[in-house]
């Protein structure tokens, strides 16, 4: 999966990927988002996550969002997810994570 | 009756030998008759010769003597000599003689002086053999005329000067002796003067006879010179029947002298005629002679002790032959025994050694055929293992080659388990040489199947060979999607095409559309199947059975159509079937097969196929199996629209999981899904997959497999695995509702499953985790 990191401002990260977040990618997708935080010069504090050109989560993709989240807000900062495609919101919903994420 | 060599032998030896033996006897008792008959005219010769010759010889010098005396007395008479002078002439005429005992000249009284009565001139020999002249005759006191001789001889005289012989009388004057008395007269111009008379001596006679030894020449292996005992002599006068002397030892015989012959019991006038007599229990041969002087001689010599010594030659002879026929026929046994039996018993025994696989060499040192025959035999031994070795090459081969055969056919049943349109089963039991049955089924495309049977002609490897290429050639022509009937044409022709040996193939096969049950079938000089349609009774199918595949190029064979309903089955055999034969030469048959088949109840193919499969084989039992036995069942069961299903297996590991998603993508694409089912079923697809990829094989890898059906609005995925028992249904379910900071990172997968699908089952069985999803199709 292609997976880019861009940094914003003085501690954003913006990161956007393609295809599907699922038991081949997911952890994939989790691991070069922390180590890209940790390379980073400053403490990263947003994070924002680009779902438009995701095709497809499972509860493995859930689990890392839900990761990453914890992480944020360990470190007082933020996680926003942006532009999620329709058909997955049913998922963050099933799982109720729609009562600490805004979906859209 | 004589099964072996050994007693053949025997027995041949013993019928030679017997008539060997019988020969022999026959020629030793001829001889032995022959032999005796000899000798006894040997003994009569002998006889003869020696006895009967010398007597008649002395009798006739006792005649001349007389006759000389008498003419002396005639001359004394005429002449009146002095008496010394005729004394004289007496002695020397007496010296002449000299056999003679004594003899004389006696006058009639008075007759030369009135005053003078006795004149007579006797002489005798005297114990000094001289002779001298006795004239104590001429005295009173013997009175010659008185004597008994005397008067008997002058009364019996005649002018024809005959010769007179008196009966035996003893002699008491001088020598005691038994005597017998020759005498003739003396006429001088036909008047008796007087009388001449010689005295015989009986006693030394008898003597001789009675020290009667054998001749030398008599018989060449009789002893010489023995004498033989216990014979005895009888000597009589027959004309006037008185005996003379015997020295018969059971009589007396001097009191017997002078009385008839009829006192001798073994005597018979006819005497001479006989070959023996027996007397006190003892059997004598009597030899006969009549004397010159008309007296019989009768010599009996005892039979045993005559023949004893052929006997004695005989006997030990014929016991010596038999001896050396015992030897010959010991010498056969044994020799039979060590140079003919005991070889071949040993090559007997050693080719049973050789035939139970022992290695052997064969040691025979002679005779010199056993050592020839040993070699060959050796020679064929090694031969024979030469050729058993390479056999067995070609047996390995030949069962390489059936085994080949047999797994060319498809055998993993069921053969197609995403499919439910129908239960197919077939079995090749094959015969114990490679034969030509095949069958073979296959989807020619989606929807349409084919099944066949065929049975190639002939046996053996070249019927394997082709049967190979046949199949092949069909299944690869089937693909291509011609109409049948011009792919059964095609084949046929590919067939003849490939075949220049003149084989051919008889063939049944249908294709069938599983969606719709229309059947297209054709029959290529096959049995005709059994079919049941309609749930009615089984029966064979009636079609035209066209002709044989590869016998003519350009054939158009006669195709049926027909429609299968749901139950409706099919049963395909080759001739192994109806044609299996049992120990009494009868088939199988096909009223049997049909009783068979109508028997079942139940729909389960294989089952009928095994069953079906078992009675023949104990239909046929001992026998064995010439052909292959060959069995297809084909049952419809589902027409195609209501259902879909397919399937999916591979070891289950995360790697696989890319290729499972687009599995599955593709059916939903192909089943035209929508995107939200799609989505659905990857979301779960994937929990489940990853609980099964991860968890159920903790120790080794394993499968998993997963199902997908399509029936009416649903959709229903299984998954299938065969690692450890695990329920995800009763992990619980995460609460949705905690802040997430308290939430726990997992356990969110199963419980969206259960969010997602309409109905979720777990279940194990047979040693099986199994879950089944429910989706409904809105």
């Amino acid at each position: 999966m292609e997976i880019s990191c861009k940094n914003f401002g003085i501690d954003g990260l913006y990161v956007k990927a393609a295809g599907r977040l699922d038991l081949d990618s997911a952890v994939e997708y989790g691991v070069k988002i922390k180590d890209t935080m940790e390379d980073s010069n400053e403490e990263i504090k947003e994070l924002i996550l680009d779902f438009s050109e995701i095709t497809f989560i499972s509860s493995f993709g859930l689990k890392v969002v839900l990761e990453l989240y914890k992480e944020m807000q360990a470190k007082q900062g933020s996680l926003k997810l942006k532009d999620i495609p329709e058909q997955l919101k049913n998922s963050f919903k099933m799982v109720g994570f729609d009562k600490f994420l805004d979906i859209g | 009756m004589f099964k072996t060599l050994k007693a053949k032998i025997i027995f041949t030896s013993i019928i030679m030998l017997t008539l060997l033996l019988s020969v022999f006897i026959f020629f030793a008792i001829q001889s032995r008759m022959f032999t005796k008959q000899l000798m006894v005219q040997n003994y009569r010769f002998s006889i003869d010769a020696l006895f009967v010759d010398d007597i008649n010889d002395s009798i006739m010098t006792l005649e001349d003597n007389l006759k000389s005396l008498a003419l002396i007395g005639g001359l004394h008479y005429r002449t009146s000599r002095s008496d010394e002078l005729t004394d004289e002439v007496v002695i020397r005429i007496f010296r002449n003689y000299p056999n003679t005992l004594g003899g004389g000249i006696w006058f009639i009284p008075y007759i030369f002086d009135k005053s003078k009565k006795y004149n007579c001139f006797y002489a005798y020999r005297n114990k000094n053999n001289k002779v001298v002249i006795d004239k104590n005759f001429a005295s009173v006191e013997y009175d010659y005329p008185n004597q008994g001789w005397y008067k008997e001889i002058i009364s019996r005289v005649t002018p024809k000067r005959n010769i007179v012989w008196s009966k035996p009388y003893f002699e008491n004057q001088g020598s005691n002796t038994m005597m017998v008395t020759a005498g003739t007269g003396i006429y001088v111009h036909g008047k008796l003067v007087g009388i001449a008379t010689v005295d015989w001596e009986m006693s030394s006679v008898i003597k001789n006879i009675s020290k009667m030894k054998p001749h030398e020449m008599m018989f060449s292996m009789y002893k010489r010179g023995k004498k033989i005992e216990n014979s005895f002599v009888l000597l009589g006068n027959a004309d006037d029947d008185y005996i003379i002397a015997t020295n018969d030892p059971y009589l007396d015989g001097d009191s017997l002298v002078g009385h008839s012959l009829k006192k001798i019991p073994w005597y018979s006038p006819d005497l001479y005629g006989k070959t023996y007599i027996t007397y006190h229990g003892k059997k004598y041969i009597p030899f006969f002679s009549k004397l010159h002087n008309g007296m019989v001689l009768v010599i009996c010599l005892p039979k045993r002790e005559m023949f004893r010594n052929v006997d004695m030659f005989y006997f030990p002879f014929t016991a010596l032959i038999l001896l050396f026929i015992f030897m010959i026929l010991a010498l056969v046994y044994f020799g039979m025994n060590r140079y003919i039996i005991n070889p071949i018993d040993k090559l007997i025994d050693i080719a049973h050694k050789i035939s139970h696989g022992e290695d052997i060499n064969i040691k025979i040192s002679k005779p010199a055929e056993f050592v020839q025959l040993a070699s060959t035999f050796d020679t064929m031994t090694k031969d024979i293992k030469a050729i058993t070795k390479e056999r067995e090459h070609i047996n390995s081969e030949l069962n390489i080659a059936k085994s080949i055969q047999a797994s060319s056919l498809p055998s993993v049943f069921p053969p197609f388990p995403d499919r439910d349109e129908f239960d197919i089963y077939a079995l090749m039991e094959p015969a114990k040489e490679v034969g030509g049955d095949f069958y073979d089924f296959y989807f020619i495309d989606d929807t349409h199947f084919m099944f066949l049977i065929a049975d190639v002609s002939g046996k053996g490897v070249p019927a394997a060979l082709f049967m190979m290429t046949v199949k092949t050639l069909i299944n690869n022509l089937s693909q291509i999607g011609y109409e049948p009937a011009d792919l059964i044409k095609l084949i046929n022709k590919k067939i003849c095409e490939t075949n220049k040996q003149g084989l051919f193939v008889t063939m049944f096969s249908g294709i069938i559309n599983v969606e719709t049950g229309d059947l297209t079938y054709v029959n290529c000089g096959h049995n005709p199947p059994l079919i049941k349609t309609n749930s009615n009774e089984y029966k064979y199918l009636e079609c035209e059975s066209n002709i044989v595949l590869g016998a003519f190029e350009d054939f158009d064979f006669k195709i049926y159509k027909t429609k299968f309903d749901i139950g409706d089955t099919i049963l395909l055999y080759t001739d192994g079937v109806t044609e299996a034969t049992n120990h009494n030469d009868q088939m199988y048959g096909e009223d049997r097969l049909l009783e068979k088949v109508n028997k079942f109840h139940n729909d389960f193919v294989d089952a009928m196929a095994l069953d079906i499969k078992n009675d023949v084989l104990k239909y046929t039992e001992k026998i064995e199996r010439s052909d292959d036995l060959t069995l297809l069942i084909f049952k419809y069961k589902n027409k195609h629209n209501s259902t879909c299903k397919t399937i999916y297996k591979a070891p289950a590991s995360k790697d696989n999981y890319k290729q499972f998603y687009q599995w599955l993508h593709k059916i939903c694409e192909n089943w035209k899904i929508s995107d939200e089912l799609t989505n659905k079923l990857d979301m779960c697809g994937e929990e489940i997959y990853a609980n099964i990829a991860f968890y159920a094989y903790p120790q080794a890898q394993g499968d998993i497999r997963v199902s997908v059906k399509k029936e009416d609005n649903r959709i229903i995925l299984k998954f299938e695995d065969d690692g450890i028992q695990y329920n995800p249904l009763k992990k619980p379910d995460p609460d949705i509702d905690l802040p997430p900071e308290q939430r726990p990172l997992g356990g969110l997968g199963i419980f969206m499953v259960k969010e997602m699908a309409d109905d979720v089952q777990y279940e194990y069985s047979n040693n099986r985790n199994i879950l089944t999803l429910t989706f409904n199709i809105v």
